[in-house]
C-alpha cells in the first residue's frame, strides 16, 4: 500500500466553549444549543445527529435561553435583554426586541407555541406574542416582585407559570396577571447551613405539581393550590442547576453541578397499585463540569455540560431494537473543518473564534521503520497570528495552497491579506478594494491553482473572486442554482484543472457549476441525508461525497451519473462498523500519484479507501473484520492477499480535528488529545476520595 | 572714722569675695552683697533675659512673615491668568454636549480641574506626533455608546452568576487536581496532569529566542 511520514501536529489549541443551554423540537427532531460564547448550533437527530447548522458567537452576546415556536422558529434571550431570532437560513440573528426588563434570565414558549414567556431581572414577567410574519410583538407584563425570575414553566394548557426566583418560588396566573401562589423555599433548610436559596430551574406538570431544583442540591415537589411540600430529595452537595421533563410526565432528568445526571421516574408504590411516587432510579455520571443544560427526548436523555460535551444517552427501556441506536454519543469537537491546509507551502491555518494562526510544519531528514518516531532537524514555527477587528467571531477561513493569500470572514467584513515568504520570515499586507458581497460568507475555498477563491454565501449562490498578483482582487461571476433555494452554501468543492465547482447548500442538494462557462452543469440525485464533506478528484474530475449517515457515494461530474464502483458499494452495502460510527466525515483527499487511493478521515480514525480492491462484505456470519491493519501485518503475502479489503483503518492518531495528504509520502494529522482541552477549563467541583 | 572704714571694709569686703569663688568645702554662710550690686546683677540679667526673647520673638515673627509670602505667591499662582479665567466661563456648554447628561455634573469639575493642570505647568513642551503615527500610551479609547446601563446590568448578573457558580460557599478545585486525582490514586502513582506550567519563566524564554535569532543573525552579517 505505502509508507507515510505522519507529522503529528498537537499545538492546536482549540477549547470549545462550554453548552449553555438547549432546546428539543419535537416533530422536526431537531436540538438547538447554545454555548457561553453565544454560538448557537442546530443538531439534527433524523440525520445521524449531524450538526448541520452553526451561527457563530459574538463577544457581547450571551444566550441564557433558547426555544423553539410556531414550529420551525427559533428564539433566543440574554443577559443584554433582548430576544432575539435566529434566522436558521441565513445563520444570523435576524431581528432583536427589547424587553425593558434588564438582562433576560429565562424564556418559555407555551404548547402551542403562539406564546413566549420571560422572565427578566428586575422580577417581572412579560408575556410576548409569536406574530406570523416574523418577530415577537409585546403583549402583557404579568405581576412584578423584586427578585430576579431565574426560571420558567408553562402550566401544559397555559394557563398559568411558574417562576423561580431567589428564596421563593410563584405561580401567576397568565389571564388576569396576578400571583395566585407564593411559596418560600428556604424553610427547611438547618440553620448552621442558611444562605440564600437560588431555585435554578422549575418544571410544572399538568397535574398541578411544580418541580424545582435548587442550588442546595435538592429536587422538590410542591403542591401549588396548596402551597405545600409533597416530596424532597436531596440528589447533591452541590446545586442541581437544570431540570427537564418528558413529554408523558413520567419521568425527569436533573443535571448537578458536580457534573452528574439523574433520572427520577413516578413509579407505584406497590406493584400494580394506584399510589404512585417519584424515585430516584438512574443516576449517570457522563460530565466532569456543571451540566447546565438537560432535554429530556422520548427515547433518550440528552445533556450539555461547561466542559463542551454534549452526550445523548438513550434509554434502553424505550429504545425498540437492539441496535446502534442504543449506543451513548458524546460529542466534544465541532463537526466542521476549523484547519485549512497550503500543501506546496507545508503551511497549516488553523481558525479560533476570534483569531487564526498560521504555522509553518517541522521537517526532519532521517528515514525510520513504521512505528518510529523521527528527531525533527526544524521544528514547526507561528509564523502569523490575524486577529480579527471587532466582537464578532469567524465564520469561516482558508489559506491558498501556494501560501501566499489567506482570507476570512465574520458577520460582517471579509477580509482577504496577501502573504509575502521573504526567506524564513513573512509580510502580511491587506488587500485593499475588496469586492462588496452580501456578507457573510459561510465557506472559503481557494482554487489549486491560486487564482480564484469561491465564496459561499446565501440563498445558494457562490461567487467566484479572481486573485490578482501584487495583491487585488476582481469579483468575476456569481453562480447560482436553477431552481433557486433560501438556504445558505455551507460546503464547496473545485477540480484541480479549475473547471468544476461543487456546492452542498443548507437543503443537501448537491449542485455541480462548470467554471468555463460560468453555469450551472448538474445536480446530484437527492438524498435523505446531509452532506458532511466533498472533494473532487484531480485527474478523473469524479465527485466524492459522505454523507452524515456515512455512506460513501462517487458522482462522475462529466457523465452526471453515479460511478460503477460507487453503484457496486450500494449494492453490496458498507461494512456495519463503518456505518456505526459517531462522528462525520470531514475532509477528503486524495492521493495525486495514484488515482484509486482516497484519504478519509473522522474524529476517531483514519481511513485510507483503496478503490481498486473490493469492500468487505457486511453479511453477519461470514463478515470480514473491518479494521484488520494490524493483522494484516503479521500475515504472509498470499494469506494476505485474501483477506485484503479496501478500507484501511488507522486508529493510532486520537481524536483527529484534521488529516490531509501534503504529497505522496507525507501525511499530516492535527490531533486535539482531550486531557488538554480539560486541563484549560473552568474550575470544577472537587470531587473528595478517600486518600486522597 | 570708724563709720568710714566699715563702709571701705565692706565696700572692699563684698569685691574680694564675689572675685574669689565661693568654696563648696566651706560651710559658710552666703556672702552678703550689697545692695546696690544685687540690683546691678539683678537688671543685668534681667536685661540679657529680655534680650534672648526679643531675638526669639523676632525670629518667630520672621518665620511667619515668611511663610505668609509663600502661600500668598502659591495662591497667586494657582489661579489662572484673568483673560482665560473669563474664556473658560464662556466655553463649558461645547464640552458638556459630548458627555452623557448623567455624568455631566461629575465631569465638568474633573475637566476644569484639568484643564488647570494643563495650565500649571505652560514650560512643557507636548511632543507633536504626525497624523499616521500612534504611541503606546496608557490610555484606553472607549466607545462612549458602549458604556451605558445595559453593560451596567449584564456585568451585575454575570457577577452574580459567577458568584453563585463559583463563589465562596462553592467547593471548586483546579482543573489540574481534579484530573489528577486518577493518576494518584492509580497502584503505580504518576504526576499530575500539568505538572510543568508552561507560564513559568515565559519572559526569559522568550528574550533568550529573541537574543539567539538576533544573535545568528549578526554571525552570519559578519560572516559574509
Amino acid at each position: 500500500m505505502g509508507e507515510f511520514e505522519v507529522h503529528r501536529v498537537r499545538f492546536f489549541g482549540l477549547v470549545p466553549a462550554g453548552v449553555r443551554c438547549m432546546a428539543y423540537q419535537h416533530n422536526g427532531r431537531r436540538l438547538a444549543l447554545a454555548r457561553t460564547d453565544g454560538a448557537v448550533e442546530v443538531y439534527n437527530f433524523a440525520a445521524n445527529y449531524y450538526m448541520e447548522k452553526a451561527i457563530p458567537g459574538h463577544q457581547t452576546r450571551s444566550v441564557e435561553a433558547l426555544c423553539w415556536a410556531a414550529g420551525e422558529r427559533l428564539f433566543g434571550a440574554g443577559l443584554s435583554g433582548d430576544i432575539t431570532e435566529y434566522d436558521l437560513e441565513r445563520l444570523r440573528p435576524a431581528r432583536a426586541v427589547d424587553g425593558f426588563g434588564g438582562p433576560i434570565w429565562s424564556m418559555a414558549a407555551n404548547n402551542d407555541g403562539t406564546r413566549l414567556a420571560i422572565g427578566c431581572e428586575d422580577g417581572s414577567v412579560k408575556l410576548f406574542q409569536v406574530v406570523p410574519g416574523g418577530g415577537v410583538q409585546f403583549e402583557k407584563n404579568l405581576d412584578r416582585q423584586k427578585g430576579r425570575v431565574l426560571c420558567l414553566s408553562w402550566h401544559p394548557s397555559g394557563t398559568h407559570l411558574a417562576a423561580g426566583s431567589i428564596d421563593f418560588i410563584r405561580v401567576l396566573d397568565v389571564h388576569s396577571g396576578r400571583t395566585a401562589q407564593r411559596i418560600m423555599v428556604n424553610c427547611h433548610v438547618p440553620k448552621s447551613k442558611k444562605r440564600e436559596c437560588v431555585v435554578w430551574s422549575i418544571a410544572f406538570l399538568s397535574s398541578g405539581t411544580v418541580i424545582s431544583s435548587d442550588s442546595f442540591g435538592r429536587v422538590q415537589f410542591w403542591d401549588w393550590e396548596r402551597g405545600t411540600l409533597q416530596d424532597s430529595h436531596t440528589v447533591s452537595s452541590s446545586a442541581a442547576l437544570s431540570l427537564a421533563v418528558s413529554e408523558k410526565e413520567d419521568s425527569i432528568v436533573v443535571g448537578t453541578s458536580a457534573g452528574a445526571t439523574y433520572q427520577f421516574q413516578l413509579l407505584p408504590v406497590k406493584a400494580g397499585g394506584q399510589e404512585k411516587r417519584w424515585v430516584r432510579t438512574k443516576p449517570f455520571q457522563h460530565h466532569t463540569h456543571d451540566v447546565r443544560a438537560v432535554v429530556h427526548t422520548p427515547t433518550a436523555l440528552i445533556s450539555g455540560g461547561l466542559d463542551a460535551q454534549l452526550v445523548i444517552r438513550p434509554l434502553m427501556e424505550k429504545v425498540q431494537k437492539k441496535g446502534y441506536d442504543a449506543a451513548l454519543r458524546k460529542f466534544t469537537l465541532p463537526h466542521r473543518r476549523l484547519v485549512s491546509c497550503a500543501r506546496k507551502a507545508r503551511l497549516l491555518l488553523f481558525q479560533f473564534s476570534q483569531h487564526l494562526e498560521l504555522w509553518r510544519l517541522g521537517s526532519t531528514n532521517k528515514t525510520g521503520k513504521d512505528g518510529e518516531t523521527l528527531p525533527l532537524s526544524r521544528m514547526p514555527e507561528h509564523l502569523l497570528q490575524l486577529k480579527s477587528k471587532g466582537p464578532e467571531h469567524i465564520y469561516c477561513s482558508c489559506v491558498s495552497p501556494c501560501g501566499s493569500w489567506i482570507a476570512y470572514s465574520t458577520a460582517s467584513r471579509f477580509h482577504l491579506y496577501r502573504v509575502q515568504h521573504e526567506g524564513d520570515s513573512i509580510s502580511v499586507k491587506k488587500v485593499p478594494g475588496v469586492p462588496k458581497l452580501l456578507l457573510p460568507a459561510y465557506q472559503l475555498q481557494c482554487a489549486s491553482d491560486s487564482g480564484r477563491l469561491f465564496i459561499a454565501s446565501d440563498r445558494g449562490s457562490v461567487h467566484v473572486v479572481q486573485l490578482l498578483e501584487p495583491g487585488g482582487c476582481k469579483h468575476l461571476h456569481t453562480l447560482r442554482p436553477p431552481a433557486g433555494t433560501r438556504e445558505a452554501v455551507y460546503l464547496l468543492a473545485s477540480s484541480a484543472d479549475g473547471n468544476w465547482l461543487a456546492a452542498v447548500s443548507g437543503d443537501w442538494e448537491v449542485h455541480v457549476y462548470s467554471l468555463k462557462h460560468f453555469k450551472h452543469h448538474c445536480t446530484v440525485p437527492t438524498y435523505s441525508c446531509a452532506v458532511t464533506a466533498l472533494a473532487i478528484h484531480p485527474t478523473t474530475n469524479n465527485l466524492f461525497i459522505s454523507y452524515s449517515d456515512q455512506q460513501l457515494f462517487e458522482f462522475s461530474i462529466p457523465e452526471k451519473q453515479y460511478t460503477a464502483w460507487s453503484r457496486a458499494v450500494q449494492n453490496s452495502g458498507l461494512h456495519k462498523l463503518w456505518l456505526e460510527r459517531d462522528s462525520p466525515i470531514t475532509h477528503i483527499a486524495f492521493n495525486p500519484k495514484n488515482t484509486s487511493q482516497v484519504l478519509l478521515h473522522d474524529v476517531y480514525m483514519l481511513c485510507v479507501l483503496d478503490k481498486s480492491l473490493p469492500c468487505p462484505q457486511p453479511l453477519p456470519d461470514d463478515s470480514a473484520v473491518l479494521v484488520n491493519q494490524s493483522t494484516l501485518k503479521q500475515l504472509s503475502e498470499p494469506a494476505r492477499r485474501r483477506q485484503l479489503h479496501a478500507f484501511k483503518i488507522c486508529k493510532k492518531f486520537q481524536p483527529l480535528l484534521f488529516a490531509d495528504l501534503l504529497d505522496e509520502r507525507c501525511l499530516v494529522t492535527v490531533e486535539r488529545p482531550a486531557l488538554d482541552i480539560s486541563a484549560q477549563l473552568p474550575p470544577p467541583v472537587q470531587q473528595k476520595k478517600f486518600g486522597t | 572714722m570708724v563709720r568710714r572704714r566699715r563702709r571701705q571694709e565692706k565696700e572692699a569686703a563684698p569685691v574680694a569675695p564675689a572675685a574669689a569663688p565661693p568654696s563648696s568645702e566651706d560651710d559658710e554662710a552666703p556672702e552678703e552683697l550689697s545692695f546696690g550690686t544685687a540690683r546691678a546683677e539683678a537688671e543685668a540679667e534681667r536685661k540679657l533675659v529680655g534680650e534672648a526673647a526679643r531675638r526669639h520673638r523676632e525670629l518667630l515673627k520672621e518665620k511667619r512673615r515668611r511663610r505668609q509670602e509663600l502661600f500668598a505667591e502659591q495662591k497667586r499662582r494657582k489661579l489662572l491668568p484673568e483673560a482665560l479665567l473669563q474664556e473658560l466661563a464662556a466655553a463649558p456648554p461645547a464640552r458638556a454636549d459630548e458627555r452623557s447628561p448623567a455624568a455631566a455634573p461629575d465631569k465638568r469639575p474633573q475637566g476644569v480641574s484639568a484643564k488647570q493642570n494643563e495650565g500649571r505647568i505652560p514650560g512643557q513642551v507636548k511632543k507633536d506626533k504626525a497624523g499616521g503615527t500612534r504611541s503606546k500610551g496608557n490610555y484606553i479609547a472607549v466607545h462612549l455608546k458602549d458604556e451605558n446601563l445595559t453593560g451596567l446590568h449584564q456585568q451585575t448578573a454575570k457577577d452574580f452568576i459567577h458568584s453563585q457558580l463559583y463563589g465562596p460557599g462553592t467547593n471548586r478545585t483546579s482543573a489540574n487536581e481534579f484530573f489528577s486525582i486518577a493518576n494518584k490514586k492509580d497502584l503505580v502513582k504518576k504526576a499530575a496532569v500539568q505538572f510543568v506550567d508552561k507560564s513559568w519563566g515565559l519572559e526569559k524564554k522568550q528574550r533568550a529566542t529573541k537574543f539567539t535569532k538576533y544573535w545568528v543573525a549578526r554571525k552570519v552579517t559578519n560572516t559574509l
